[in-house]
């Protein structure tokens, strides 16, 4: 499903400083940003730009120091945690450079653990949607096995299965191929594309001008600052190759 | 400085400021160990010392035997030439007071007071000739002069009497006016257990008081032996002799001397016995944090493997901070030992000797906390020993602590884990708590330092209330072969004893301010021994009320006989056995019928079923008092009426002579709530501490999923009320099961005559009001430490 002109995730005048520091560190200076439903967007930027902030600061995974944040109409930053949390639970899917699980549940559990616990009433209709899911990224095979015993392509996909599993709204991505090999990488952004293609909102960082040519817009960030996008269109893959290297001619006028 | 040292000293700085809270926290848990061991150790060695210091000036007989009425001095005199092992013998004649008859008046202040409040004998002795002196606290052998007197130091605190102070003795004839010249300690009578204590007059003033009337006369036949292992063969030949007095109590030297430690050394070993188990705690502990710390610099050991530092050198560097935590410890607890001890021995100072200070005084503590040091090192280092198997490559590319073989048996036991528990299988609905048992499950080998350290605190804190609650309890005279009553009259042996018992018996069953009078005769029967016959102290009586606790057997009935725990010893008897005694050369033979446990008569006695009216040695009885009466003033009364009658309120004589136990028992029991709440608080939030930063990443990765800071608290929080509460519950069984026979075996083992102390526990406080409370103290300690998750930018938990 292509990507709509309704807006789903809205943030303005956003700002987030972290007090933890001395001198606490400034890190967003005001992002205005509104991603459509259905659209695969990518943000890229220089490493400690700010990217990962801004993605946990419009997930409520940390509170905005200002501005507002809105998903499908609703205020996450007036919330509350629980609220928030639930938000994330129901609506939103998260995607790691690095793949968190526990340690003491298989594949098939971990997957399952957010899912089951949006509705557990339902387990037996989470487990079928989420045995749909491994089918589809093809880990099916490993469901029983332990987190240490798989690839970590295997790892990102069930990364990737665990939060479609939700059927979430929007999924956000923190360099997922970050860590991969470039046959690996190009596994977990097939998988992807696909998710996109799904009519799932995709909210994407990475470093890797190959992997944003499959965005439909890349908005470069620096000193905590939105200063460029770029609208590239739907992807194909017989275009890839010129996107990329218009991405790339792109990024190189700024000085990435 | 050694180029190593310097490097030890900087690593040993550097980490004591990172880590501050873990370090400070095992250093409070070390030094409370080392205070408590050095401190039992040093009471302990106090205590020996003024025991001996004491026994060394006053020199205590080898066997006496307490006597009243008539003698036959004859007959002394000739058991005294056929026997050689005597080095010298006395007949010391007493004078006893009640307690009601002293008064005491300062004429300088006018104060003045009298000593009714005390229900122990007060005994007027002159001073002994050759030993069993009464010592004053310089440690010289007084001889007051006419018009003085001395008086035992235990009153000197009670009733805050000074030198100087007007005693006064009520007589038959009218008040005895002397004067405190000084005060006396008494080997014989030292020990808080002691039921009577002697006052020291002149010959001169003796004699007077014994004219005047109203005391009580009575002797003790005391023997001081060439060599006092000969006690147990001379008592033998000494009750086995018919014409020699001995209706009242023998006693042998072993038994003053345990009576003495026993009393005392209780505390010592409350404090040693808490220490122990503060240690275990510390030691827990320790190996904790030091597995927490190699999993931490996993790195940087693999760092130092491979430059090639031996591992001797780097477990070394590590273990250097223990030792100097250790060390550290043993030297501050030492020194408050010091203060502690000289708080603690102060009244066994005064009620002993002071123990002159020698070589053992600094030996004995710094040996028991050169033990300690020793054995923490030597776990610490055994820990440290992991060090050895970390392989360069695992640590420095994956930061694991294992090696090859390890890390392939760990993801084996993980795969076959992973393959059971299953969220897909799980039936109920509340995926949290789910989540928080699994963890708790797969993270067990971590978690178990909570419940065994709860388990510990719990035993720390039980096993001492138990005992005071049992020392405490109406039902303990029964311990004490005494029945439970309000008041008990004894009638001792005199010319007059049986019409004396008629009236008395009469005058307490037609009081109504008395319910229940039962009445048992001490009849003294003779059984045969290794050498013969020899003195068997029968008690005649009713038990049909069930009124003695049996630990083997039950209550005697028509020719049936019941022994006490030593007796049964003695001659091997146990239920169902014959046995033969007999009275004025008839024997009997008897089925013993059950054994019970008796402290009275040296723990030597025997009850049997009826009713002895006429020629015992002695006479008991106990009677209740009606709703509302007061036992103090009913006994009193009979006091007045009987002169020759002792008669005393029941459970304030037992309250009172064994104050001083439960006094001790009491701080033992308060020390080892405040630490055993102390450090169960401290270790919970230690370990709470390093748990919630080593599981950064995962909360990070829960909140990410969608669990509310709310829900990822609540884990943390489940998982630690579920760990300190399976701890908690186990510690009351244990003291009620195990702990119990601990205890009761070292009891037995000072050979008072309670084999078997059963613990008579306060429930509502052991078994609700203690768990609650450590409970509490750990969820508490859970809540303090996971409010601070909340506010927490989460993002700060992914990145580590
Ligand atoms: N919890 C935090 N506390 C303090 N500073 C932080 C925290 N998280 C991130 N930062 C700082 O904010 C800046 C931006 O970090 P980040 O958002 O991770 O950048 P990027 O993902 O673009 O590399 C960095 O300088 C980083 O050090
Ligand atoms: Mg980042």
């Amino acid at each position: 499903m292509p990507q709509t002109d309704q807006v789903t995730l809205e943030c303005e005048s956003l700002t987030k400083t972290y007090y933890s520091t001395d001198p606490p560190t400034q890190v967003l200076n005001g992002i205005d940003l509104a991603v459509k439903r259905g659209e695969f967007l990518v943000v890229m930027g220089a490493s400690g730009s700010g990217k990962s902030s801004l993605l946990y600061s419009i997930s409520g995974m940390d509170r905005p120091t200002g501005g507002n944040v809105t998903l499908e109409g609703r205020e996450l930053t007036s919330m509350k945690d629980p609220e928030v949390s639930r938000v994330r639970l129901t609506s939103m899917g998260f995607i790691f450079q690095q793949a968190y699980f526990l340690s003491n549940l298989n594949i098939q559990d971990n997957i399952l653990l957010p899912a089951l616990k949006a509705t557990p009433k339902d387990k037996a209709g989470v487990v079928a949607r989420v045995d749909a899911l491994m089918e589809r990224f093809g880990i099916e095979h490993v469901k029983r096995h332990g987190i240490t015993q798989v690839s970590g392509g295997q790892l990102q996909r069930a990364s990737i299965c665990r939060a479609l599993a939700g059927e979430p709204t929007i999924l956000f991505a923190d360099e997922p191929t970050g860590a991969l090999n470039s046959s690996m990488t190009a596994e977990v952004m097939d998988a992807l594309s696909d998710v996109h293609s799904g009519g799932t909102t995709l909210v994407m960082v990475t470093h890797d001008p190959a992997c944003a040519a499959r965005a439909d817009r890349i908005v470069y960030l620096k000193d905590g600052l939105l200063v460029d996008s770029r609208e590239l269109g739907a992807w194909t893959k017989e275009d890839a190759k010129r996107r990329e290297d218009e991405v790339f001619a792109w990024l190189s006028e700024k000085g990435f | 400085m050694k180029p190593r040292d310097s490097i030890s000293t900087r690593y040993i700085l550097n980490d004591l400021i990172k880590n501050k809270g873990v370090n400070l926290a095992l250093l409070v848990i070390l030094v409370l160990s080392a205070f408590l061991m050095a401190t039992g150790s040093m009471v302990m060695e106090r205590l020996v010392g003024s025991v001996n210091q004491l026994f060394d000036e006053a020199k205590p007989p080898h066997f006496l035997q307490m006597h009243k009425g008539e003698y036959d001095q004859a007959a002394l005199d000739r058991f005294a030439a056929e026997h050689p092992e005597i080095d010298a013998w006395v007949v010391e004649e007493m004078l006893g007071f009640d307690s009601a008859a002293l008064a005491w008046e300062r004429p300088s202040t006018g104060e003045n007071g009298d000593l009714a409040d005390s229900l122990i004998d007060n005994l007027f002795v002159t001073q002994n000739p050759d030993f069993d002196f009464l010592i004053d606290q310089d440690g010289e052998i007084p001889r007051p002069s006419a018009g003085e007197a001395y008086v035992p130091v235990a009153y000197e605190q009670r009733f805050e009497l000074a030198i100087g102070d007007e005693l006064r003795v009520k007589t038959a004839e009218g008040f005895q006016e002397l004067t405190i010249a000084g005060f006396v300690r008494d080997s014989q009578m030292a020990s808080s257990l002691s039921s009577a204590t002697r006052f020291l007059v002149s010959e001169a003033d003796f004699e007077a008081l014994s004219e005047a009337g109203g005391g009580a006369p009575e002797i003790i036949v005391e023997y001081r032996l060439t060599d006092a292992s000969l006690v147990s063969d001379f008592q033998r030949a000494y009750e086995s002799d018919e014409a020699l007095p001995k209706n009242g109590q023998a006693v042998t030297y072993q038994m003053i001397r345990v009576i003495n430690a026993f009393s005392d050394g209780l505390v010592a070993m409350a404090l040693m016995f808490v220490s122990l188990l503060l240690i275990a705690i510390s030691l827990l502990n320790a190996r904790f944090v030091i597995r927490g710390t190699l999993e931490d610099e996993v790195r940087e050991i693999g760092a130092m493997k491979a430059i090639g530092l031996p591992n001797k050198s780097i477990s070394g560097l590590y273990l250097s901070k223990y030792r100097a935590m250790t060390f550290l410890a043993c030297v501050a607890g030492g020194l408050l030992a010091i203060v502690a001890t000289n708080l603690l021995t102060r009244t066994v100072q005064v009620n002993y000797a002071e123990a002159p200070l020698g070589l053992s005084t600094f030996l004995v503590p710094v040996l028991a906390l050169a033990l300690v040091y020793v054995f923490v090192v030597g776990i610490c280092r055994r820990v440290f020993k992991k060090i050895r198997k970390i392989q360069v490559v695992n640590a420095l590319v994956h930061g694991s602590t294992l090696d090859d073989r390890q890390t392939a048996r760990r993801a084996k036991r993980q795969a076959k884990r992973v393959r059971r528990t299953s969220l897909a299988a799980f039936r109920g609905t509340n995926v949290n708590r789910r989540l928080a048992w699994l963890d708790l499950r797969a993270e067990s080998a971590q978690w178990i330092l909570i419940p065994v350290v709860f388990f510990l605190a719990s035993v720390l804190m039980t096993l001492p209330m138990n005992l005071l609650s049992t020392f405490e309890s109406p039902k303990f005279v029964t311990y004490l072969g005494a029945q439970e009553s309000d008041v008990r009259v004894d009638l001792q042996f005199s010319e007059d004893v049986d019409t004396v018992r008629e009236d008395v018996l009469a005058a307490m069953r037609q009081d109504e301010r008395l319910t229940a009078v039962r009445t048992y005769a001490n009849v003294l029967y003779e059984a045969e021994g290794e050498d013969g016959w020899e003195i068997f102290r029968v008690e005649v009586g009713d038990y049909s009320d069930g009124s003695v606790a049996f630990t083997e057997g039950g209550r005697p009935e028509s020719g049936q006989i019941a022994v006490s725990v030593l007796n049964a010893d003695k001659y091997e008897l146990s239920p169902g056995d014959d046995f033969t005694i007999r009275l004025d050369g008839a024997s009997t033979t008897l089925t013993v019928s059950g054994v019970y446990q008796d402290v009275t008569s040296g723990g030597y006695t025997a009850k049997m079923e009826g009713e002895v009216t006429a020629g015992a040695a002695a006479y008991v009885f106990y009677a209740d008092s009606a709703e509302g009466e007061d036992p103090a003033a009913i006994a009193a009364d009979y006091g007045d009426e009987f002169p020759s009658a002792a008669s005393i309120p029941m459970r304030e004589y037992v309250t009172q002579t064994l104050s001083y136990v439960t006094d001790a028992f009491r701080s033992a029991a308060v020390l080892s709530f405040v630490f055993g709440i102390g450090v169960a608080a401290l270790i919970t939030s230690l370990f709470l501490k390093l748990r919630l930063t080593s599981d950064r990443q995962k909360m990070g990765m829960l909140s990410a999923v969608g669990f509310s800071t709310s829900e990822i608290i609540a884990q943390v929080r489940g998982k630690t009320l579920f760990a300190v509460a399976v701890g908690t519950v186990l510690g009351p069984v244990f003291a009620a099961t195990g702990g119990e026979s601990v205890v009761g075996s070292f009891i037995a083992l000072a050979g008072l005559g309670i084999a078997d102390l059963a613990f008579i526990p306060n429930p509502l406080l052991v078994y609700l009001v203690y768990p609650l409370a450590l409970i509490s103290a750990g969820y508490l300690t859970a809540l303090a430490l996971t409010a601070r998750l909340r506010g927490a930018d989460k993002s700060a938990w992914l990145r580590g």
